[in-house]
């Protein structure tokens, strides 16, 4: 397994990406470049950010999570309706969170590597089946507010001296581990190497079993946490939140954006919070520039269109070397 | 390891094989169980065959998603055509006053254009089907809205809307017709046809087709040509069965339709699987969750437990196909990479 050439070169193009557009819709919108509105843009995409890291991990074992949208959605209804029912402190609130996303991150990982069903085929079923679950826990009741304990984990600071919010700490403190662990451990490198070619890892003694299934619990483990960050940000939840934004499809771009390959073996954790990053940025310039909301998703399609088709000399040489 | 493109041509005097024999048996215990215990569900003939107009449209668009995946493929974007190709219908009937059945034709030649596009982006500019579908998903998604505008049209001719809610002597509903001719249609094609013989080809080792000769592109590209001209059909059936246009009403068929394809015994790899599957999932979907509907049960646990029939049925045929457990399977999942030398250490 050959370390990609220049691997930072995806890197040095999102935040390239992201700086231009921020000059070029400050120079034509004066307002776009204010502070509040960048800590809008950076607090705005922790949660696809979230989400992306755990799609990440899972894409680079060559596999694909759908169901991280009703995760999300699950483990933001359920948090909330518990604290407005109840008054569920935050601790026991980051609990259950951390509890739905391992069980359910779990099941998709069983039935992947256990039963060697298709990861799509796997998630497209626990998506039906969470998003249920979902909609039999809430029984039509909505979130409509969070206590400021929450308010403050999702919007607030730690202390006057640190001004970011805490989302984006959490989210900074999740990147370095998901860094970290993909490319400094053997539990990482077993990660690649599936993604590479998962007999030959097989036969070099990697727990292929035992690995997807970790892989698998860290993506929902990262959904339900997107979830409850999402509930603290926001101050509400739904029946359809996650779900109705389709959010699994706008995590998947995300990490494609990043510079994850869909084929497998090569993942990029920085490059998927960039590619939120950039992601956030776009889809606010697009409102400064005043773009009806109806052209938003076009952009996001044109936006990996594009950038799938930058990676595409890298996917050659890969190719190439094989 | 037989080669199942072979395997399936020797016994190709049987229509269906053991997985879609199953599947029968299991779609005729339903609908005898659902008609004792759930009043209302066989209240008459007509009316019984009357519920096939809920999800038929969903029918058509995995016999075209059927297709793509035969060639180891998959096509996000059917959702956002399937709204487009009715929104186009309906706004060149609406403000260019053209006649409805000349709209409904044009309809579905975009939705074969889009599809045309889908197909040469990923042959062309070597892309992965999941990437780039779902990246002209979410464009198409954006047109079909920008073209639908404030108040989407609605209030079509009656004649047009037979075509969702009619029926010949209000029996046979004009969309079982529809999808009745489709699905035989594709059945013949998949399995009597050279094309259809190059479609699985393809989908079961794309280098050997092209080694053998075989135009890979142009055949990939005409699955997408398929599914998405099926896709802007079952749109614009959806638009007459509702009589009004939404540019989201597709957002539902997608993972419904994966589900049928996959229940109907299609390899999600590609190169495995019939016609005559997917034709029974779509009915033993489709009537159990009117059943369950009928029986008072809410949507949210009707996709449920289609969720959960999906990771049963894939898990026992896993189990049932005893092509032995852990490492074959392992070697069998992963059998793109080198496949021809995995099979001979695996022999």
């Amino acid at each position: 397994m050959t370390r990609a050439p220049r691997r930072e070169t995806r890197e040095v193009t999102l935040i390239l990406a992201t700086i231009v557009t921020l000059i070029v819709v400050g120079i034509i919108n004066h307002d776009f470049m204010t502070l509040q509105n960048i800590r809008f843009m950076i607090l705005n995409s922790v949660v696809l950010s979230l989400l992306a890291l755990g799609q990440t991990w899972v894409i680079a074992t060559k596999g694909i999570d759908l169901s991280v949208a009703p995760i999300m959605g699950l483990t933001a209804v359920v948090t909330g309706l518990l604290e407005q029912g109840s008054g569920l402190p935050l601790v026991g609130a980051i609990g259950i969170t951390i509890g739905i996303g391992i069980v359910l991150g779990t099941v998709n990982g069983l039935l992947v590597a256990k039963l060697n069903i298709p990861p799509i085929i796997v998630t497209l079923g626990t998506y039906s089946l969470y998003s249920g679950l979902m909609f039999i826990y809430s029984n039509g009741t909505d979130v409509v507010s969070v206590p400021p304990a929450y308010a403050t984990f999702g919007n607030g600071t730690l202390a006057h001296w640190l001004p970011i919010p805490i989302p984006v700490l959490i989210l900074a403190a999740i990147l370095f581990l998901c860094w970290f662990v993909l490319g400094h451990t053997i539990f990482g490198r077993a990660v690649l190497a599936i993604g590479n070619n998962a007999v030959a890892a097989y036969n070099a003694g990697v727990s292929v079993v035992a690995t997807q299934i970790r892989v698998y619990m860290i993506s929902g483990l990262l959904a339900a946490i997107a979830g409850f960050v999402f509930l603290c940000y926001t101050g509400s939840a739904t029946v359809t939140t996650g779900t109705g934004d389709h959010v699994e499809l706008q995590s998947i771009a995300v990490a494609l954006i990043g510079g994850t390959a869909i084929v497998g073996g090569r993942g990029n954790m920085v490059g998927t919070v960039l590619g939120g990053l950039f992601l956030s940025v776009v889809l606010t310039a697009l409102v400064f520039l005043h773009v009806p909301p109806i052209w938003y998703s076009a952009g996001e399609g044109a936006m990996i269109l594009v950038t799938v088709t930058l990676g595409m000399r890298q996917n050659a040489a890969r190719k190439a070397i094989r | 390891m037989s080669n199942s493109v072979t395997a399936r041509r020797s016994r190709s005097r049987f229509p269906l094989g053991g997985w879609e024999s199953s599947l029968l048996v299991l779609f005729v215990l339903q609908v005898l169980a659902s008609s004792f215990s759930i009043p209302g569900f066989f209240d008459s003939f007509s009316s019984w065959l009357g519920l096939t107009e809920n999800f038929l449209p969903f029918g058509i668009v995995a016999l075209g998603l059927s297709v793509v995946i035969l060639t180891g493929g998959i096509d996000l974007s059917v959702g956002s055509t399937a709204g487009l190709g009715a929104i186009v219908m309906a706004e060149l009937w609406l403000h260019l006053g053209m006649p409805i059945w000349i709209a409904v034709m044009i309809g579905v030649a975009l939705g074969a254009l889009v599809g045309l596009i889908n197909g040469l982006i990923i042959t062309r500019f070597n892309t992965e089907p999941l990437i780039a579908t779902l990246a002209t998903s979410f464009i198409y998604r954006s047109v079909g809205t920008a073209l639908a505008g404030e108040s989407p049209p609605s209030g079509f001719p009656d004649s047009f809307n037979a075509l969702g809610q009619g029926a010949i002597g209000g029996l046979i509903p004009y969309q079982l017709i529809l999808f009745s001719i489709l699905a035989v249609l594709f059945a013949l094609l998949m399995s009597r046809s050279a094309y259809g013989r190059k479609i699985v080809m393809v989908g079961y080792n794309g280098d050997a087709a092209r080694y053998s000769g075989l135009r890979v592109g142009r055949i990939v590209t005409s699955a997408y040509v398929i599914s998405g001209a099926m896709a802007a059909l079952a749109g614009i059936v959806l638009a007459a069965y509702y009589s009004a246009v939404r540019p989201d009403m597709g957002d539902i068929l997608l993972l419904t339709t994966i589900t049928t394809v996959v229940l109907g015994g299609i390899s999600i790899f590609g190169g495995e699987g019939s016609i005559g599957g997917v034709v029974i999932a779509v009915l033993l979907l489709g009537f159990l969750r009117q059943g369950m509907l009928i029986a008072g049960f809410s949507d949210m646990v009707t996709t449920m437990v289609t969720g959960a029939i999906l990771l049963a049925a894939i898990t026992i045929r896993n189990l049932l196909s005893g092509r032995g457990t852990g490492m074959a399977l392992l070697v069998r999942r992963f059998r793109n990479l080198g496949r021809d030398k995995l099979t001979e250490a695996t022999k």
